[in-house]
């Protein structure tokens, strides 16, 4: 026995030995830099760009890890500036919005080209637009340019209704009608002539056609229910919508026209989504759903496809075709399907990739990492996290009881504990969209003074007990003192739940405001925990007691993309609440082509909306992510999204980053000089547009 | 033999048609659908998905569809990955994963027979108690600590080898170690009773009666006796190593088929969740057919009917 024993010790001492020794070896890379910091040798940048991508074709794949290869391979009218993500020139050189803001006129560059050297021309756009909607497609993007007009009619198959005569159903016919009159044709003589007066503009800018779907079956089940609609079209044909009839138009090889249904402000910002971004047509025809392999893909973007290997590698290198190849500072990138946040931080420390992509960093390697200044950034996103509420079953449907909720959570203790959330009392996120803060703010003052409340009262949500205990009384469920803490004996447990996605920081996440409400309340409302597709279904059907986690990524720059998420009967907001007026104060607001009233309006919409208390915001999400101090041009803007070209790698170490924080207020004269020049073109444009409004 | 081997191919079909049959079930019980995300789709465009992947048939002839093609060995495209059928997947990443697992189970058996082999000879000494001691924390340490052990000594510590990715030869060396482990423990142990028991046997007492060497007694005897345990362990364990392993691949971003048939399974990608299903389980079979075939060869007291 004394021998085993003595063996084992020699075990254990051996791993001490070699314990220690690794230790030393790990602590003595004690720098400004987080592990090896040496640039990669060849120009090419390694990224680490989270799940395998779904599919090279831009308007079939969906996440933000797939978006971001999107941007590498293909190029749309326009491009996303590289800290605002704006909208600026990419294969349009400029453009002009109509009048009315429903029509806006794209003039493309002459010398652009796939990267086969096919000429990229207005009729390339015309196609990859039209084929984005296209049913058989199915792309799950298609609603993002449902604006477009005609658009959601041909992708949700649906037909215009034609007379004996020729002349098609209005939408009007069937409206109430205002003064009674019958409605004649005005639209023809509305025609703005902006840009050519084609035969398409002209039906195209005339009053919107009837639509009813084409599917019989559904048509009957429709008819049945509308007596109005069912008259109508009695004895009429149904034409089906086709790719032909929706508002987009080539008026010449370099001039593409769009047409919306109403003015859609957001509308320019959104077009640099993959979705819009403009593909081969004589590929695609050719090989069909084959087209995106290694061998037959053509592409648009500044880089094209080298090698892809699924789960491993994928790697683009500069495309010579691409019209502004010159400007592309790397020659190549590797993206590296990962999303094991430990796997990824090891190949970071060893030096084996460059930059990681958002919200990576995971929560135990958090204090070490944030000193590493240069390397690590944790700006705010468009994007947050809150706790949605089904206001349709009791106790919930109470504002009251939902406000007291929503006050008893300390959002400040929330953001020391949860680390990379900015406490957050609004719908959209802090630190975003500073211009409409800045009209919010102001709003919101004048508004509540109204109500006979103020600025101070309402900012104080961030963390309100006494008032949350007070409403939650007043709403007929009294809360007592009981030993240090309070009780609320009379409150339906069993009714509510806080209902989150299997992930570990959901789980902190509610067990954080599972003890919040039970120190503050007196109330300990259960926890539930689900898959990710189990849970998902749940939260669309608005299947769920209380409480449930969502997370919010905006589509586009604008404070839209938020509070439409509570728009329409069938709202994709999850809390089953819906009001007509929020509706009306949203699309009036849309309608308005000034910013600043435009503003104003969505402002007095989002305070309506909050004081309905339908979700309870907890924070805005920050990015949280890494990169070596020697990549450039890269720059942690709220949507993690890159224009590649922009991206380079410096060698001198004397003109690295040192630090994230103030990297987007930084003048990088490099990036400053592309931009310059990528955006004369568009200058030029609003300044002879503006002398000639004088 | 030859009749016994027929048989047990053609059994094959019938349970691999039963186990396509219980997954495809499971996956439709299963909540939730491979379009789903958190952003909640307009009817009309889930319309047009479940219309192009035929979702919108009834049931029964989703299932005959399904089963069809399933006998022509055909599962289709991928429902995630478009325009990639799932053979092709399967093809692509079975080798990275056979690649890491036959390496993996080649360095478990060098490891595990001698260190057993050690072991039982030299019964109660510190070398039985120390490699016995060993397989005990083989056994004992998952994997996903094992690793990114491995990974913080030699890797972030000791720059010997790449922290992850495929790659050369140095890449493939600390995910077949630790994926060994647990395999050289389990062999170790099955080879130190295995041998012991076969030591104890009266036909090794008859060879050592008849005059033989002990070397001979232990290779030509004992050992074939003794390591009867470990190939039946071989069969399932060898197949699973084919297919890959989850965690290995995860920690070392190996693009192996574990972590596919995982991450299929949470994209709810029926047709491809159902070709690594089918494959696997055939692989199974065939891999223990192969095992009780062997037997013969190792006992000569095991016979065929």
């Amino acid at each position: 026995m004394a021998e085993s024993r003595f063996g084992r010790s020699k075990i254990l001492f051996t791993f001490i030995v070699l314990c220690s020794l690794s230790a030393g070896c790990l602590t003595s890379a004690n720098s400004r830099y987080f592990g090896e910091t040496t640039p990669p040798k060849d120009n090419i940048l390694r990224y680490v760009s989270g799940g395998e991508i779904e599919s090279l074709d831009p308007p079939v794949t969906n996440s933000q890890p797939d978006a971001r290869i999107m941007f590498a391979l293909y190029e749309g009218l326009v491009e996303i500036h590289p800290k605002t993500l704006e909208p600026i020139p990419g294969i349009a050189e400029s453009w002009e919005t109509g009048p009315d803001g429903t029509q806006y006129l794209f003039h493309l560059r002459k010398n652009a080209k796939f990267s086969n050297g096919d000429p990229i021309t207005a009729k390339d756009f015309v196609y990859s637009f039209r084929r984005g909607f296209s049913p058989a497609l199915a792309s799950r993007n298609a609603y993002l340019g449902y604006y477009i007009k005609y658009s959601e009619a041909y992708n949700s198959d649906r037909s215009f209704v034609k007379d004996k005569s020729g002349n098609f159903l209005l939408k009007a016919d069937l409206e109430p009608k205002k003064d009674g009159g019958q409605v004649t044709e005005p639209a023809a003589a509305q025609s703005t002539g902006f840009g050519a007066d084609t035969e398409f503009n002209k039906y195209i800018k005339g009053p919107e056609r009837l639509t009813v779907p084409s599917d019989k079956k559904e048509r009957d089940a429709l008819l049945a229910k509308d007596a109005k609609l069912s008259a109508a079209v009695q004895g009429k044909e149904f034409v089906p919508v086709k790719p032909e009839d929706i508002g987009v138009e080539a008026i010449d090889d370099y001039t593409f026209r769009l047409t919306l249904y109403q003015p859609a402000p957001f509308f320019l910002g959104l077009l640099s989504h993959q979705y819009f971004r403009v593909v081969p047509e004589k590929v695609i025809e050719k090989y069909g759903d084959q087209w995106t392999r290694t061998e037959n893909i053509v592409t648009s973007g500044p880089f094209k496809l080298a090698v892809h290997r699924p789960y491993d590698v994928l790697k683009v290198v500069r495309d010579p075709n691409y019209w502004d190849a010159a400007n592309v500072k790397l020659d190549g990138i590797e993206f590296y399907p990962l999303d094991e946040a430990t796997t990824m931080m090891n190949l970071y420390k060893a030096g084996s990739v460059d930059a990681l992509y958002n919200h990576t960093v995971p929560a135990a390697w958090f204090d070490e990492i944030k000193q590493f200044t240069a390397e690590y950034s944790l700006q705010p996103e468009v994007a947050d996290e809150f706790y949605v509420i089904n206001v349709k079953r009791p106790p919930m449907d109470n504002v009251k009881v939902r406000k007291a909720f929503a006050l008893a959570i300390d959002r400040v203790s929330l953001a020391k504990f949860r680390k990379t959330l900015k406490p957050l009392v609004d719908m959209t996120p802090e630190g975003i969209f500073p211009k409409y803060e800045e009209v919010r703010e102001k709003v919101y003052s004048e508004e509540l003074k109204k109500q006979g409340s103020s600025l101070e009262e309402w900012k104080a949500r961030i963390f309100e007990p006494e008032k949350a205990r007070k409403l939650l009384t007043e709403a007929g469920f009294p809360v007592t003192p009981s030993g240090d803490g309070f009780a609320c004996p009379s409150f339906p447990v069993d009714k509510v739940n806080i209902t989150y996605n299997t992930a570990e920081s959901n789980k902190a996440v509610a067990e954080f405001i599972q003890a919040q409400w039970k120190q503050n309340l007196g109330i300990t409302v259960p926890l539930k925990n689900m898959e990710f597709r189990t849970y998902l279904p749940l939260l669309n059907k608005v299947d769920y007691d209380g409480f449930a986690r969502k997370g919010w990524v905006g589509d586009y720059m604008d404070p839209y993309t938020f509070l439409s998420l509570y728009y329409s009967e069938n709202n994709e907001g999850s809390t089953g609440w819906w009001d007509p007026k929020f509706d009306k104060m949203l699309d009036d607001a849309n309608k308005t082509v000034d910013t600043q009233k435009r503003f104003e309006m969505l402002a007095k919409a989002e305070l309506y909306v909050m004081q309905q208390q339908i979700i309870i915001p907890l924070g805005t999400n920050t990015t949280s992510w890494m990169k070596k101090p020697y990549v450039k041009g890269m720059y942690p803007n709220p949507g993690t999204l890159f224009p590649w070209k922009f991206v380079y790698i410096e060698p001198d170490p004397s003109k690295w980053t040192t630090d994230m924080d103030t990297i987007m207020k930084d003048d990088d004269p490099v990036v400053t000089a592309q931009l310059a020049q990528l955006t004369a073109s568009q200058d030029a444009m609003e300044r002879s547009k503006a002398t000639k409004a004088e | 033999m030859l009749s016994f081997i027929l048989r047990r191919l053609l059994i094959i079909i019938p349970m691999a048609l039963l186990v396509v049959t219980l997954t495809w079930g499971l996956i439709r019980i299963a909540p939730g659908n491979f379009y789903s995300s958190e952003k909640k789709l307009p009817p009309a465009i889930e319309e047009n998905i479940r219309k192009k992947y035929g979702l919108d048939k009834p049931w029964y002839q989703q299932y005959g569809i399904m089963i069809f093609n399933v006998v022509k060995l055909d599962f289709g495209n991928s429902l995630k990955y478009q325009g990639q059928s799932v053979n092709e997947i399967i093809g692509r990443h079975l080798p990275y994963s056979a690649t890491i697992g036959i390496l993996a189970y080649l360095l478990a058996l060098v490891v595990g027979l001698s260190a057993g082999i050690i072991a039982a000879l030299k019964q109660n000494s510190i070398w039985d108690y120390g490699s016995m001691a060993l397989a005990m924390l083989g056994l004992s340490v998952p994997n996903f600590v094992f690793g990114p052990i491995l990974v913080l000594f030699f890797a972030l510590g000791l720059y010997w080898f790449p922290p992850a990715r495929w790659g050369g030869f140095g890449n493939v060396v600390l995910p077949v170690i630790t994926l060994s482990a647990i395999y050289a423990a389990y062999i170790a142990r099955l080879t130190r009773a295995g041998m012991l028991e076969v030591m104890r046997s009266d036909y090794i007492r008859t060879a050592r009666a008849k005059g033989l060497d002990e070397k001979t007694v232990l290779i030509k005897h004992a050992l074939r006796g003794g390591i009867i345990p470990v190939v039946s362990f071989t069969g399932p364990a060898l197949a699973g190593l084919l297919a890959g392993t989850v965690v290995v691949e995860r920690v070392f971003a190996i693009p192996g088929l574990g972590n596919i048939f995982i991450q299929s399974v949470l994209n709810r990608d029926e047709p491809l969740t159902l070709g690594i299903v089918a494959f696997l389980s055939i692989l199974i079979m065939i891999f223990n057919l192969a095992v009780d075939i062997s037997y013969g060869f190792l006992d000569p007291r095991i016979r065929y009917e």
